[in-house]
């Protein structure tokens, strides 16, 4: 069904809400799933994929911090979404390039991690610099890279598989991200290997989406919107007689 | 001279603890700025047409009207549906599921097939699907005592009695007017680059206006249905000063909380309009405008009528004190100071509608610099987290800017009086008491006041460990404190974004939330059905849509006495 894009971020605020989310982490990850979904990747169907998951985790667990210092945080997700508040680790990173001029954090244990770029956005809009890599599979091995100039609503994203797959084996579930205050470290995704290009986002392939969205709505899998209404309705507080007249009317709007 | 050259005088303005108290705000009243009254000079100045492109309704005005709006930009299609209602189906409630009209404005053509989905969904209202080409999606009830008068009536061949709509100024009410991708429509996204409708809410202010024209099409119809040989038309003057009412209850109250960057834009630009009008030296052209000005609004308050008690009294009130301001200007010298000392003296003896009113009929003595500030009404709404910002300076910013909300107690029951909620039915808002009714655990969190209280006190907690911490170290350790905390950074910067009251407090009065949105919105004839429900009336007194176009283009004076429709009074006809 096509759904307007207030219509998937507002659903999704109470959806998230009615899981358990604390007000301003329902809003954001409500922003990440609609922000993907306009700019054509994919939001509502990473949200699918994960909801399962989402659904049995604690959103009240908070993201642990296993080293940090003026420059480098690492932070254990502890398997959540990067839905949930491991975005806090995002704002750590940030925080740290504000006052140190550049900043790298490694986010671990955490999936969905696609939906990061639509919580990057935001720290772009702030005025950062952001570049984040993450290895999506193994065999074959896929790799992501997203880059946020400063100020610009929309990245370069490019998405390769490489058939020379290191002897080192450890699975990679995080995310890297450098961010920088005052330089564009990654202008554009160059590279002199040869790349099976699985996918390559310029900014304006993702502005003209954002552009095509708006006219056209979004197209959202009619059983996730059913489940999102379902867990959006927790929310609801059951009416009584008592209930219905303390809305307000008076006893007839016949007049 | 630009809007912007207003900004040096930022210190002049009103401080926000006077401004932003609920109370005022409660008492405020439509002005110049108001978007009813943008919207009606950017037609006028534009020369927008509006065309019946279809009228398919039958004998008992049932059916469908098609109207094509062109502006200079784009073109445009107001659909509206006409269908039976069981006088038990009637209700203004957002839990009605059937009403008496439905309709949408649509940017560009309607095609048969869209038409088709249209006639679909439409009438579903919220229960439907709606296409993402349409602005805005509306429905409206009639007034039945006024519809039935005005069909007879006219059919008889005379025309109703202007006291009609005096009492109940419009045909048509509508009880909810959605825009911004609410059940599928377009986004405001869409607008904002589109010059006809890039301001806040001016594509549902047109909405409203053809329903305006609509509403006479149709009593006219059926007048001319019922006796062909006698009927007549509704005099201009009466299609002048018929409105569209508008029935709004606690569903609009969650708005002035969540878009607190909208309201600051609202507040501050009146606010700028005031500070430019009061700084204005005062001519006798002036004060006798002012005079004028002031006479028709006594006149107009005058015949308001309400049932609410508090509301007749306040308008009582309203009435006396005009009485006194107009006598007062008539002995007081046009002296340069002139509007400085009238604020003086209203603030120490008038009340706080009569306040306010004062200083909407200042804003309306000086058009041209002030209107141009309708085009800074809107913004992005992003709350902005600051993340490095020291968690000191985060309580130091609340300590300095947000002192009414740690006046909250949270021990004291009055304090805690109310809880909102949704309800399961249809997600209408609604108020509970506390202490004797269940959902609290699921209330919608409107208190600002207690939440930045709360956050206070777990920020001071956290400096006592950490004192030299940042703000993100503070939300790792309270991580449900994220949206508090980026609306305190991002609202802290200005002044007129948060209202500055417990929304928990059991001498809240919702009452003064509506009102606050309606009179930016340009409603006037405020008609309190109870503490959380009003009826309004929008457009009353405006122009019509064949007195906008004119072949003698953009005549200052024409414009001028097109946007002169401000406290409209019931109009005397010819030959009665």
């Amino acid at each position: 069904m096509k759904v307007s894009f207030n219509e998937l971020q507002g659903m999704g605020r109470k959806a998230f809400m009615g899981i358990g989310f604390d007000e301003g982490d329902a809003i954001d990850a409500a922003e990440m799933v609609a922000w993907m979904e306009a700019h054509g990747l994919g939001g509502a169907k990473a949200l699918s994929r994960g909801l399962d998951y989402l659904l049995q985790e604690d959103p009240h667990e908070v993201p642990e911090i296993l080293y940090q210092d003026a420059d480098f945080s690492i932070i254990d997700a502890k398997n959540h979404s990067i839905l949930g508040n491991a975005s806090l680790g995002l704002e750590l990173g940030y925080a740290r390039a504000r006052a140190r001029g550049l900043s790298v954090t490694k986010i671990r244990n955490c999936h969905n991690r696609i939906l990061v770029i639509g919580y990057l956005s935001r720290l772009a809009r702030r005025g950062m610099n952001v570049t984040a890599f993450w290895r999506n599979a193994h065999d074959p091995l896929t790799e992501q890279v997203v880059g946020f100039k400063a100020r610009h609503p929309v990245p370069e994203i490019c998405v390769y598989s490489l058939t020379d797959v290191p002897d080192e084996t450890e699975k990679n579930n995080g995310i890297t991200l450098i961010m920088a205050n005052h330089v564009d470290m990654l202008p554009s995704l160059r590279s002199d290997y040869e790349l099976s290009n699985l996918m390559q986002q310029t900014e304006n392939d993702l502005q003209r989406q954002r552009n095509q969205a708006l006219i056209e709505g979004l197209e959202v899998d009619d059983q996730l919107w059913q489940t999102l209404k379902r867990l959006a309705s927790r929310l609801l507080v059951e009416a009584t007689a008592d209930s219905r007249s303390g809305a307000g009317p008076g006893a007839t709007d016949n007049d | 001279m630009s809007a912007h050259q207003l900004d040096s005088t930022d210190y002049r303005l009103r401080p926000a603890h006077q401004v932003m108290q609920l109370k005022r705000l409660g008492s405020l009243h439509a002005s110049r700025l108001s978007f009813t009254r943008s919207l009606v000079r950017q037609m006028a100045r534009e020369d927008w047409t509006v065309k019946t492109v279809r009228f398919d309704l039958d004998s008992e005005g049932y059916g469908v009207v098609i109207y094509r709006l062109q502006t200079p930009h784009h073109r445009y299609h107001g659909v509206v549906f006409s269908q039976p209602l069981a006088p038990d189906e009637r209700s203004d409630r957002v839990i009605a599921e059937a009403w008496d009209v439905t309709f949408a404005l649509v940017e560009g053509d309607v095609e048969d097939s869209l038409l088709d989905q249209m006639a679909a969904n439409v009438p579903l209202q919220e229960a439907g699907r709606q296409h993402p080409r349409l602005l805005v999606l509306s429905r409206a009830n009639k007034s039945l005592r006024n519809f039935g008068h005005f069909v007879e009536a006219l059919a008889a061949g005379h025309q109703p009695d202007p006291a009609w709509l005096t009492a109940v100024g419009y045909l048509y009410r509508t009880t909810a007017v959605y825009g911004n991708g609410k059940f599928g429509i377009a986004d405001y996204a869409r607008l904002q680059k589109n010059p006809d409708f890039n301001r806040p809410f001016s594509a549902q202010m047109f909405a409203v206006y053809l329903l305006r024209h609509y509403s006479v099409a149709q009593v006219e119809h059926l007048a001319r249905e019922q006796s062909p040989e006698t009927a007549v038309s509704l005099a201009p003057e009466l299609q002048r000063y018929m409105g569209i009412g508008n029935s709004t209850g606690l569903g609009m109250a969650p708005f002035l909380i969540n878009h607190p960057q909208l309201i600051q834009q609202w507040v501050y630009g009146r606010e700028r309009a005031l500070d430019f009008a009061q700084h204005h030296a005062a001519t006798p052209q002036k004060r006798d405008q002012l005079l004028e000005l002031l006479k028709r609004a006594h006149q107009h308050f005058i015949e308001t009528r309400t049932e609410d008690a508090e509301q007749t009294q306040r308008n009582q009130e309203t009435v006396g004190f005009i009485a006194q301001v107009i006598d007062w200007l008539e002995r007081t010298q046009a002296t340069p100071n002139l509007w400085n000392e009238l604020q003086d003296w209203a603030e120490q003896y008038c009340s706080l509608e009569t306040q306010e009113l004062i200083n909407t009929l200042l804003i309306e003595l000086y058009p041209g610099l002030i209107d141009r500030m309708e085009d800074e009404l809107g913004c992005e709404e992003i709350l902005e987290l600051q993340p490095e910002m020291t968690a000191q300076q985060l309580k130091q910013l609340i300590e300095e800017r947000f002192a009414w909300a740690l006046e909250y107690e949270p021990d004291n029951p009055d304090h805690n009086y109310w809880f909102w909620y949704r309800s399961a039915e249809k997600e209408e808002p609604r108020l509970g008491v506390r202490s004797e009714e269940s959902g609290a655990e699921k209330e919608m969190q409107l208190a600002m006041g207690p939440r930045i209280s709360r956050t206070w006190l777990l920020l001071s907690d956290f400096l006592e460990r950490s004192p030299r911490g940042l703000v993100v170290e503070f939300l790792l350790a309270q991580p449900g404190q994220k949206e508090c905390v980026r609306r305190i950074q991002t609202m802290g910067a200005t002044p007129y974004g948060e209202i500055q009251a417990n929304l928990w407090h059991r001498d809240m009065k919702p009452m003064h939330l509506l009102r606050t949105k309606l009179s930016f919105f340009g409603a006037s004839r405020f008609d309190p059905k109870s503490d959380r429900w009003v009826r309004v009336t929008l457009f009353q007194g405006a122009p019509l849509f064949s007195e906008l176009f004119s072949t003698h283009g953009t005549d200052q004076a024409r414009l001028a006495m097109l946007d002169d429709w401000s406290f409209p009074v019931e109009p005397t006809l010819e030959g009665s």
